[in-house]
């Protein structure tokens, strides 16, 4: 089974497969309109040297863009996600759930809330799919 | 003593007297406040044996330290009494206005004796206390009554009961300005028992605080807290019906009487985003508070048109919603307009009124015996006329009037496997099954199934996480009764404050507790550590356990319902169930209870507590 570096392009692309071909996804999905970008805050300790911005684009069950991207395109994205290194992996792990770690403050959220909030099983169905992808993180041998 | 005004109401209304007491700086450092110092005061004061709604049973305003200080959330204060609905303890707290008023007019709280022969108002003017005729106001609505008392002062605040408290409803409530209530346990009946239609306060005092500059350094970081909390965000943007699709997900939201497990439909038609898009006029504060949970709403027209007022909460979309199979948000606004104008309990009355449909489903009772109403599910027209017959204790309303417990035992004994309650009290709308941890919070807690006297639901749900204070996951599994019983501990001892110091339970969960800690400091100069806060939650949950002790609750009372122990066919919760016995039998290990569920006598003397163990172990 294939295996990926957490935060790259190829990473990203297995994810955006794994929604892709996600009947599930699609149904739930439906209404969804709009792009998430991710950042995750750099973390040296943990071998993640330098801040990472993912853009990732969604639309009525359909997925667009996902893209590691610069700065200046992650402040592009309709929701702004932000959290540290070990947050984001706890949530890719389902250590955490996201919408736990937001109201917890462990993840920030730049956008419509009520938007979020409405389509909390859109999101949960994304994260859920993320597991499926074998990851390997900078932090672990 | 700083943070508090220094004095007590006492009033007599078989005498009609009105005198004042003061409580020495150790009791008030010992019990703080709220609901905790009016059960140290009924137990030393006042017969046990005494039925809720007899003149001698006391009902308690009570004030805690940081009402009126202008800290974040301190809009709060309790009103306590033996429970009419579940003869046990009983208490509420809700927010709104009247609390800080009360501080400013010069007492910490008021005890409430007698009866008055005809209906009075009493009014707290600046430390002055009057006791006057309310003949003018017998049967008006809630939402009457308080137009009329601020008609001269709008700056008046008011505390008043309805028809169903002058009805002697078991579950009426008591209303603070219309927008703001105190709700369960039926204290609106206590006060109209004793022919009290309503209190207004008017005051311009201000308590001093320990450490003035301390407190500003406080304040503005709470205020930063809170412009940083997701939480906070989405109870301004959708109020407490935020959880409504989250709960959907995740098992938490009852639906048709506690039988079935999912239906997206509901809460997508009920929740708090769809409320913000269609009926919500405005976000509306409690004083103090910047931000501005409460809903105010119009519905415009239509069959449910509905006046501009006070939205319903998430509660009540459970109850008048999910749990009656009602798909339309403004006939829940219709049904929440009208408990508050008659002046009920938005859980008890649709959680009752749920039980009845179930019963009318099962031909338990018939059309006859409703009335002549068709209690068939998600009929509103029937709800709105049930709703009107239990507030004047009209025909099968007056069966209902009783509670769900009481009415199911009037209307045979096979209508009690349709009644969801713990001690009497209908359970609010989180489902234990999703989450085993609020099971055993149901079970433990001292008014019977209650959502609010813990932090249970916020830490088994994750809006908040505090590893720094105990020992506690991120992210907990609901449907696991395995060390839930510690949470529940620790969630008890720290959530239980908020009605002692009176703070929003919302905002007790925005702020870091260090933080909240620090303003009780500040305000009181009492100088606790985050211990000291923990023992003190620890001795109001054993204070009120030993009452309810006396008053005869045991480990009889201490379970689940049945329906609570009956697996869901589908949803999140779906086959998980609490296991009542484990978590019961760590819970009374961890808590210092006997197995037959009485505090120990080495408990009540670790928490300082020797008046009651004279008085269960004598």
């Amino acid at each position: 089974m294939a295996t990926y570096n957490v935060f790259t392009q190829e990473w990203l692309d297995a994810w955006k497969q794994k929604i892709a071909e996600s009947k599930e996804y699609k149904e739930i999905a439906k209404d969804w309109e709009g792009s998430v970008t991710l950042i995750c805050n750099a973390d040296p300790s943990k071998n993640v040297p330098k801040p990472v911005y993912l853009f990732t684009d969604y639309w009525h069950g359909d997925v667009r863009d996902f893209l590691v991207c610069d700065e200046a395109k992650a402040q592009s994205g309709k929701f702004i996600m932000t959290g540290d290194y070990a947050r984001w992996k706890q949530v890719a792990k389902k250590e955490l759930d996201a919408t736990k770690a937001l109201m917890q403050g462990k993840l920030k959220l730049k956008g419509d809330l009520t938007y979020v909030v409405r389509n909390v099983k859109t999101v949960n169905k994304v994260i859920d799919l993320l597991t499926e992808v074998n990851t390997i993180w900078p932090d672990e041998g | 003593m700083n943070g508090y005004a220094g004095k007590f109401l006492e009033v007599d209304l078989t005498k009609g007297t009105c005198s004042s007491f003061t409580i020495d700086d150790a009791r008030l450092k010992k019990f703080i406040g709220g609901s905790c110092l009016a059960a140290s005061l009924y137990l030393e004061r006042y017969n046990l044996n005494a039925d809720p709604l007899a003149p001698e049973s006391p009902l308690m305003v009570m004030n805690g330290p940081l009402v009126g200080s202008g800290f974040p959330g301190s809009s709060r204060f309790a009103v306590a009494a033996k429970s009419p609905q579940t003869g046990i303890w009983g208490e509420a707290a809700c927010g709104g206005n009247f609390g800080p008023e009360l501080k400013r007019a010069g007492f910490d709280g008021i005890i409430i004796t007698g009866q008055s022969k005809s209906p009075v108002i009493l009014s707290v003017i600046n430390g002055e206390a009057k006791i006057s005729s309310a003949d003018k106001l017998w049967g008006k609505d809630i939402y009457e009554v308080t137009d009329i008392c601020k008609a001269e002062d709008k700056a008046i605040k008011v505390l008043a009961i309805g028809p169903a408290g002058e009805n002697l409803v078991k579950f009426a409530a008591i209303g603070n300005d219309k927008a703001h209530f105190i709700g369960r346990t039926g204290l609106g009946a206590v006060m109209g028992a004793k022919k009290l239609k309503a209190i207004i306060v008017r005051g311009n005092q201000t308590p001093g605080k320990a450490n003035e500059e301390k407190y500003k350094e406080i304040f503005k970081a709470a205020i930063a807290e809170l412009k940083d909390s997701a939480f906070a965000e989405s109870l301004h943007l959708m109020g407490s019906d935020a959880a409504m699709d989250l709960g959907m997900m995740t098992g938490d939201v009852p639906i048709k009487n506690w039988t079935v497990g999912e239906d997206f439909e509901l809460s997508s038609k009920l929740s708090g985003p769809t409320m913000r898009e269609t009926y919500l006029t405005k976000a509306h504060a409690c004083a103090n508070c910047p931000v501005a949970c409460k809903r105010v709403v119009v519905v415009k027209d239509g069959p449910y048109k509905t006046e501009e007022g006070p939205g319903p909460e998430y509660e009540t979309c459970g109850t008048f919603g999910t749990m009656i199979m009602n798909y339309d948000l403004a006939a829940v606004i219709k049904a929440n307009d009208l408990c508050n104008r008659y002046g009920m309990d938005t859980i008890s009355a649709g959680a009752t009124i749920a039980m009845a449909m179930e019963l009318y489903e099962k031909g338990i009772i018939d059309k006859k015996k409703a009335d002549n109403l068709e209690l068939t599910w998600g009929n509103m027209e029937a709800v709105f006329e049930l709703l009107k017959k239990i507030s004047g204790r009209e025909g099968f309303g007056n069966i209902l009037a009783e509670g769900s417990l009481k009415a199911a035992t009037q209307l045979g004994a096979n209508a009690l496997d349709s009644v969801v309650h713990v001690k009497g009290l209908e359970l609010p709308m989180h489902d234990p099954r999703g989450f085993h941890g609020m099971g055993l919070a149901y079970m433990m807690s001292n008014r019977g199934a209650c959502h609010m006297q813990h932090a249970a639901m916020g830490m088994e749900q994750g809006m908040v996480s505090w590893p720094q204070l105990f020992d506690m996951k991120d992210d907990y599994d609901g449907k696991t009764s395995q060390g839930k019983a510690m949470m529940v501990f620790n969630a008890e001892n720290y959530g239980i404050l908020d009605n002692s110091l009176s703070i929003c339970h919302y905002l007790m969960y925005c702020l870091k507790p260090e933080t909240l800690r620090d303003a009780f400091n500040a305000i009181t100069g009492f100088n606790f550590e985050f211990k000291d806060f923990l023992i003190s939650g620890a001795r109001d949950w054993t204070l009120k356990r030993g009452i309810n002790n006396l008053l005869g609750v045991s480990v009889k009372d201490d379970v689940l319902p049945k329906k609570i122990l009956t697996p869901l066919l589908e949803g999140a919760g779906a086959g998980s169930i609490p296991d009542m016995n484990l978590l019961r039998d760590e819970y009374y290990a961890i808590r210092g209870l006997t197995p037959n569920g009485i505090v120990s006598e080495e408990k009540l003397l670790e928490l300082g507590l020797p008046e009651l163990r004279d008085k269960l172990y004598k």
